[in-house]
């Protein structure tokens, strides 16, 4: 007799009324798209546009063309004009300029008669690695400026050694290829975890887990429904997210069908901290404070806003049971070095090992609680 | 007699207390994102993965090669054989730098032409390659350097001095930590992060289960319930960042350069001002998901994104720029940055502060008119 | 500043003194949607005046807007003498008010809830302790003063929240559905706060969907689709129903009741326990007519008696929907007898509690068992236990063939539940819903349809199958989480106080398909607050802090009861003499309407001291006699012999 499978039931119930809450629906697209435009707009580590201020006591020909570079860098934004030194300092002071450039009056005699010069560079030290970046680039500005400057005679052949270097995956070093796919990863962490947890615990809130508990439906069956409508829904809104990083020029250079593959067992795992997360809670506040508890170390060991390799070792180690962290790594994988399955490999069975244990405990924790 | 504004104080305080959830949230995350934060969130590379393909297998390849562990900024993990191997090392991100010396690398330094050396960098951490690129060419460089100056000195000269130099100061963090920079920051988005989400949920929790009607139903006014939500919240926050800071100090050592009495106060403004926001966000939605998801739209992400707590806002379109004075956050880290690393006082630091006060009232003023006491 | 309002609220309120609330044309939409319309009520100090109405009629709206917590659409009232839009904070400041939902902090103590209300409405130091005990003491909460809110039982969470609402002594109380899901112990008790509450001259307004609640009343109104049809004096009410009620004894009675609604569809004929009720029209009507019916249709009529209508009769009648019920089916299809349920020393324990304590009993085929019991006495926890949610610490139990523990999957396909909470997903329709748990079920394909359509029309919402369930009343709900629950037809039901809440009709209607279930052979095991329901079931078991305390059917547990004898009595101001025996000991007494409740040792050795006491206290008493006990008497006499057999055993140890 063909009977109306109970799985099936399950599911479409979660459909429904997963498709009926049209606020959540918005939000998963929101955080597919605008939240992905917006990020990779503002969060960026290159050093551009560093407001500076420039103290030009030589006042030469040579002292401007070496401002002029200063300014042709990109690097650098001449935002101010200052002739002593306390005005530099209350420039400084108020953190309306992050560096200036002291050129000192001897600056044209000097470099005339090809006597050893220098010019002055203060830094605002706060932001430690802007400051060290910024000093590389004023010293190859310098640098090139002399050059271009010296007599022949100086130059005592070619140089002894030199380094070519090439960049793999991301050739123009754009720090946007990585921020799209860390953000689009990113959103699938939060939108899995969150959609899970809550879906459960509204059960349990409104009664409707007794319900269902009474009827032959088992615990894996109903996890098992809940996983699936966010699952899918947020495999379909991956590709609106894949039209923005085509925006930002990010290749993908992979399989999107192995894509698809990484990025269901991804969410599969990230959802499985959110119905752990429903197991121990037993109200919506609760879960969404938990669910925060538990969202912040897992996107921060993941490699998405950081890099692990400057961590701690203990931290590192941590980073591995993040779903995140291996989803990262695959995401780049696919889209920047177009590798395969053959590499990524034991990324997908972490996340399914992951995912698994965080299942088998909840399903557990199910049982323990309410049967 | 204990007023209105004191009833609704000790009754939260009391609920706090006994919620171990909200407890943990307000007093253990922050301890743990300062400790990942300050101890995980450098972007000062150190001991970068390096392979080398060393084809040429003579002193002076091995001589170039030591240089770079010697550095501190790489570890020389692996060595290739073949070529095949650095594709290999690469996709896996087993490596962030693959150093090639072709054959041929000691005869053409005897000969005094330029000998190239290859470096393969991994791209798709943009930041770090650069990073990393830039002190892969500093060592390069400075090993030339040497030999030109050996060459030159075997020929009689004597070695020729870069002409212009750049003489760099770096001052209020001369040692260049970015511990000492982060945590400063972190005071201003830690306590946009929790706070505020913790008091919407709380407030929107009562709206949920009803009880607030008997609020309505009472001879308290709208402002002093609104102060009397406040205060714990805020007093919560005031503990969170007495614990951030204390643990700045004797934890990762931030030196402390100004004045004391000027941050707390600066802390009591904007504590209030963050606590407010949550209320904010509280009163115009009716479900916890609902407020939840707005309290982090409003607070936590511009906190972290457009505060220039990590990004630096000068770097950003000019709309984005515009933007980030929308939200508090950004007022308060420049005020914590000036006092703790510029010690720079009111005489600089006035209209921030000024911002941060308006912001502020402006915040309980729509706060308590957006808070009626009707059921509908 | 205090005393200068005082003062104003004085002049203010003296020449209209005797109207706490008047309203006029008050009325509230919300959007499209008319809550009240043209409301005019009056209401006068001192009086308990009682709203009545199905669910969705605007009993909250219009208690809200009087509350000043909701600004009307139209016209206007004036409360305790103040503009309710103008002078909101006027009225906020001085009443009571208790919302339908839990209004109490759970995360507090029940002192510091009372403590933060006390502060709340400014109540002075001094005042606030002595206030404090003695409302502790009436609500006998005294000895869980450091008790968490969250963790009091239903009842108690009530009692709480009306001493919360009462602490500054306000003139005026007004109370939104205050005792739904309250046990009649805890109901009384409640009762006993409001009455000491009502000698202190407080006028109380009450929302209630209870008619023995009404009943006490000064006077009811009845709202219905936000308009307001009828109000007065309860008594009055009751005189005023057109026609007369009958009680009539027939067998088989489903038979009976099936032939009475074809033939007499105005009548509105009833299940009440083993009797019919029905209403006639002055004279009697045409009686020939529908006992030829009757006998047409081999019904044996044993008797018909005349009886006093009661205010849920004028409700019924009152109501323009009330002649639509829809008919019962007669043919019923016997089922096989033998016990459905078998329990054998079931036991559960928490930790130290013990929450169920050795508890047997047997249900048969086509047998409703009624589990009665106050709040926490552990009849959730049993039924949990024999629906499989719990692991019970001790004993066994047999439900629908298997073996408790042994196949819960084959358990669960064969019973049916009804939680006390709605079970039905709100975001989704009523067709939806039914789809969801024929399937989880896995209702063969071919009975499907048949099955949903029967479902339907069981709720009641055939053609509405495209409704979201959030939009239904109460009471459809109700009907539908029924449907749902028996959609696989179960052969044993368990339902959990499924009418908490629900208005009188709806219930009349619920326990109607209560009754044709358990006629096709479902075995149905229910929890009930409503003493009127105990009527319906055929067995009732009592259980009490954990123990099964009573077993047999309503009329068996009268029979047995040697408690004493009730008397009813009428006299001018019933509140003032109910002050008069409230520590009176052998008496206890009780308001009932106008009237007074006593029930003492022996009706005829008390009615002289009684009398006159009543007489030296200047009351003019109308009437007085012996009365029948009602189920609830009967339970709360069980629980009070039970109570002081475990205090003299306790006292013993």
């Amino acid at each position: 007799m063909p009977r109306y499978g109970r799985l099936a039931a399950l599911m479409r119930k979660e459909l429904i009324q997963f498709l009926r809450s049209r606020a959540m629906l918005a939000l998963i697209l929101y955080l597919y798209t605008g939240e992905v435009i917006m990020c990779t707009f503002a969060m960026s580590f290159d050093v551009r546009n560093l407001p500076t201020a420039v103290v030009d006591l030589a006042r030469s020909a040579e002292s401007r063309a070496l401002v002029q570079d200063f300014a042709n860098s990109g690097y650098f934004k001449i935002t101010h004009t200052a002739s002593t030194d306390a005005e530099v300092a209350a420039l400084l002071d108020r953190g309306v300029v992050l560096a200036a450039v002291v050129i000192p009056p001897e600056f044209p005699r000097q470099l005339a008669q090809g006597a050893p010069t220098s010019v002055q560079l203060l830094l605002d030290g706060s932001n430690a690695n802007a400051a060290s970046v910024a000093q590389g680039y004023a010293q190859r500005i310098v640098q090139n400026f002399a050059l271009s400057r010296a007599p022949p005679s100086f130059m005592a052949g070619p140089p002894a050694a030199e380094l070519r270097p090439r960049v793999w995956y991301n050739s123009e070093l754009d720090y946007r290829h990585f921020m799209v796919l860390s953000m689009m990863s990113l959103a699938g962490m939060m939108v899995g975890m969150i959609t899970a947890a809550a879906g459960i615990v509204r059960e349990k809130e409104s009664g409707t887990v007794e319900q269902l508990l009474v009827t032959p439906v088992s615990p894996g069956e109903m996890i098992a429904a809940k996983m699936l409508p966010p699952l899918l829904f947020c495999l379909l809104a991956l590709f609106p997210s894949l039209l923005v990083a085509a925006v930002f020029g990010v290749p993908l250079r992979g399989n999107v069908a192995l894509f698809t593959l990484f990025s269901a067992v991804f969410l599969l795992s990230s959802m499985s901290i959110g119905i752990l997360v429903a197991a121990v809670a037993d109200t919506l506040q609760q879960a969404l404070l938990i669910s925060f508890l538990v969202l912040f170390p897992v996107l921060f060991l993941s490699g998405t806003i950081v890099p692990l390799e400057s961590m701690p070792l203990g931290l590192q180690y941590l980073a591995e049971a993040s779903p995140l962290r291996h989803y990262m790594e695959a995401v780049l994988g696919l889209f920047l070095k177009g590798v395969g399955i053959a590499v990524l490999w034991p990324r997908l069975a972490a996340m399914l090992a992951i995912g698994a244990v965080l299942l088998a405990l909840s399903v557990w924790g199910f049982r323990r609680r309410l049967v | 007699m204990r007023s209105l504004v004191g009833a609704i104080v000790w009754k939260e305080l009391r609920e706090i207390r006994r919620d171990p959830i909200t407890m943990a949230v307000a007093l253990v995350l922050p301890l743990l994102m300062l400790y990942l934060f300050g101890s995980a969130l450098s972007l000062d590379v150190k001991d970068a993965s390096l392979a080398v393909y060393d084809q040429d297998r003579s002193a002076a390849s091995r001589a170039l090669i030591e240089r770079f562990p010697q550095s501190g900024y790489f570890k020389r993990t692996h060595d290739i054989r073949a070529e095949g191997e650095i594709a290999e090392l690469l996709d896996r991100g087993r490596a962030r730098l693959v150093l090639i010396i072709p054959p041929g690398f000691a005869h053409k330094l005897a000969r005094g032409e330029t000998a190239e050396v290859q470096a393969l960098a991994d791209g798709s951490y943009s930041t770090t390659a650069m990073v990393i690129l830039g002190y892969a060419e500093a060592i390069v460089q400075s090993y030339a350097l040497e030999r030109m100056r050996e060459r030159l000195a075997a020929q009689g000269m004597a070695a020729p001095l870069a002409p212009v130099r750049v003489e760099s100061r770096v001052w209020f963090n001369a040692p260049l930590e970015s511990v000492n920079y982060i945590v400063p920051g972190l005071f201003g988005v830690i306590l946009m992060a929790f706070p505020p989400l913790l008091t919407a949920l709380a407030v929107v929790r009562e709206k949920e289960a009803g009880s607030v009607q008997q609020i309505f139903v009472s001879p308290i006014r709208p402002y002093e319930f609104i102060a009397g939500k406040m205060i714990p919240y805020a007093a919560i926050a005031f503990l969170e960042m007495l614990m951030i800071l204390a643990a700045g100090l004797w934890w990762f050592h931030i030196p402390f350069l100004g004045s004391f009495p000027l941050l707390l106060a600066a802390t009591v403004i904007y504590v209030f001002c963050t606590v407010g926001l949550g209320l904010l966000v509280s009163s115009v939605t009716r479900s916890q998901l609902v407020a939840m998801l707005l309290s982090l739209l409003v607070t936590l992400m511009p906190s972290f994104l457009f505060s220039g707590f990590l990004f630096p806002i000068y770097t950003m379109p000019v709309m984005l720029q515009l933007y980030t004075y929308l939200f508090p956050a950004r007022y308060f880290i420049e005020i914590s940055r000036g006092i703790v690393m510029k010690d720079v006082g009111l005489a600089v630091l006035w209209p921030q502060l000024l911002a941060l006060l308006l912001y502020t009232v402006l915040v309980f003023v729509m706060t308590t008119r957006l808070f009626r006491k009707k059921v509908a | 500043m205090a005393g200068q309002t005082g003062s104003a609220a004085l002049t203010m309120n003296a020449p209209a003194a005797d109207w706490v609330i008047e309203a006029e044309g008050l009325g509230r939409r919300y959007g499209e949607h008319t809550a009240v319309a043209g409301l005019d009520l009056k209401i006068r100090r001192g009086e308990v005046f009682g709203l009545l109405g199905s669910d969705g009629a605007g009993k909250t709206t219009t208690l809200q807007m009087l509350a000043a917590i909701l600004d009307p659409s139209e016209g206007r009232a004036t409360v305790l003498g103040y503009a309710s839009v103008r002078e909101a904070a006027q009225i906020t400041a001085r009443i009571g008010y208790m919302s339908q939902i839990f209004s109490l902090y759970g995360r507090l103590t029940v002192d510091e809830n009372l403590d933060f209300f006390a502060a709340l409405h400014r109540v002075p130091e001094a005042a606030r302790a002595e206030r404090k005990a003695r409302l502790l003491a009436f609500a006998h909460l005294e000895r869980h003063r450091d008790r968490l809110a969250r963790f009091l039982s239903g009842g108690m969470q009530k009692k709480l929240a009306l001493c919360c609402a009462m602490i500054h002594a306000p003139p005026l109380l007004i109370l939104d559905e205050p005792t739904t899901g309250v046990d009649p112990v805890s109901w009384r008790e409640f009762w006993n706060i409001l009455y000491q509450a009502l000698t202190e001259g407080t006028t109380i307004v009450v929302s209630t969907p209870y008619m023995d609640e009404a009943e006490r009343c000064t006077r009811v109104a009845l709202l219905h689709d936000g308009r307001l049809i009828a109000c007065d004096v309860p008594g009055r009410l009751r005189a005023g129903l057109p026609g007369k009620m009958y009680e009539l004894v027939a067998h088989p009675q489903r038979r009976a009741l099936a032939a009475l609604q074809r033939a007499l569809p105005q009548a509105a004929p009833y299940v009440f326990g083993e009797r019919l009720h029905l209403r006639l029209p002055e004279g009697g009507g045409d009686a020939g007519e529908w006992r030829a019916a009757l006998a047409r249709e081999h019904v044996q009529l044993e008797t018909v008696r005349p009886i006093a209508p009661s205010l849920e009769d004028v409700f019924v009648a009152l109501l323009p929907s009330a002649a639509a019920a829809p008919p019962v089916a007669a043919e019923v299809a016997a089922g096989a007898a033998g016990p459905a349920i078998e329990v054998q020393e079931l036991s559960m324990r928490f930790g130290k509690f013990t929450a169920v304590d050795g508890v047997s009993f047997a249900v048969q085929r086509g047998e409703i068992f009624g589990f009665l019991g106050p709040n926490g006495s552990g009849k959730t926890t049993t039924i949990k236990m024999l629906c499989g949610l719990l692991v019970p610490s001790a004993g066994r139990a047999t439900v629908a063939g298997v073996e408790l523990g042994a196949d819960p999957r084959a358990l669960r396909s064969r019973i049916g539940y009804m939680s006390q909470r709605f079970s039905l997903y709100e975001d989704m329709s009523v067709g939806e819903n039914l789809d969801f748990f024929a399937g989880v079920y896995q209702v063969p394909r071919a009975v499907l349809s048949a099955r949903r359509a029967e479902a339907l029309a069981l709720a009641g919402l055939a053609g509405q199958e495209q409704r979201l369930v959030r939009a239904l009343s109460g009471g459809l709900k109700q009907r539908l989480a029924l449907a749902c629950a028996v959609l696989h037809e179960p052969q044993v039901l368990f339902l959990d106080e499924p009418t908490a809440g629900v208005d009188p009709l709806s219930r009349r209607r619920f326990w109607e398909l209560i009754g044709t279930l358990a006629e096709r052979g479902v075995s149905v095991l229910v929890t009930t607050h409503y003493m009127d329901e105990a009527e319906h079931c055929h067995t009732l078991g009592l259980l009490y802090n954990g123990r099964l305390i009573a077993l047999g059917s309503p009329r068996e547990l009268r029979a047995g009861m040697r408690a004493g004898e009730m008397l009813e009595l009428e006299c001018d101001q019933p509140i003032q003499a109910l002050a008069l025996f409230r520590n009176e000991p052998g008496v206890q007494a009780s308001l009932f309407g106008d009237c007074l409740h006593l029930l003492v040792d022996d009706a005829a050795s008390a009615r002289p001291h009684l009398l006159a006491r009543l007489e030296k206290a200047g009351h003019r008493v109308r009437r007085i006699e012996t009365v029948p006990f009602g189920i609830e008497d009967v339970f709360i006499t069980f629980i009070q012999m039970e109570q002081a057999r475990l205090d003299t055993r306790a006292a013993r140890s």
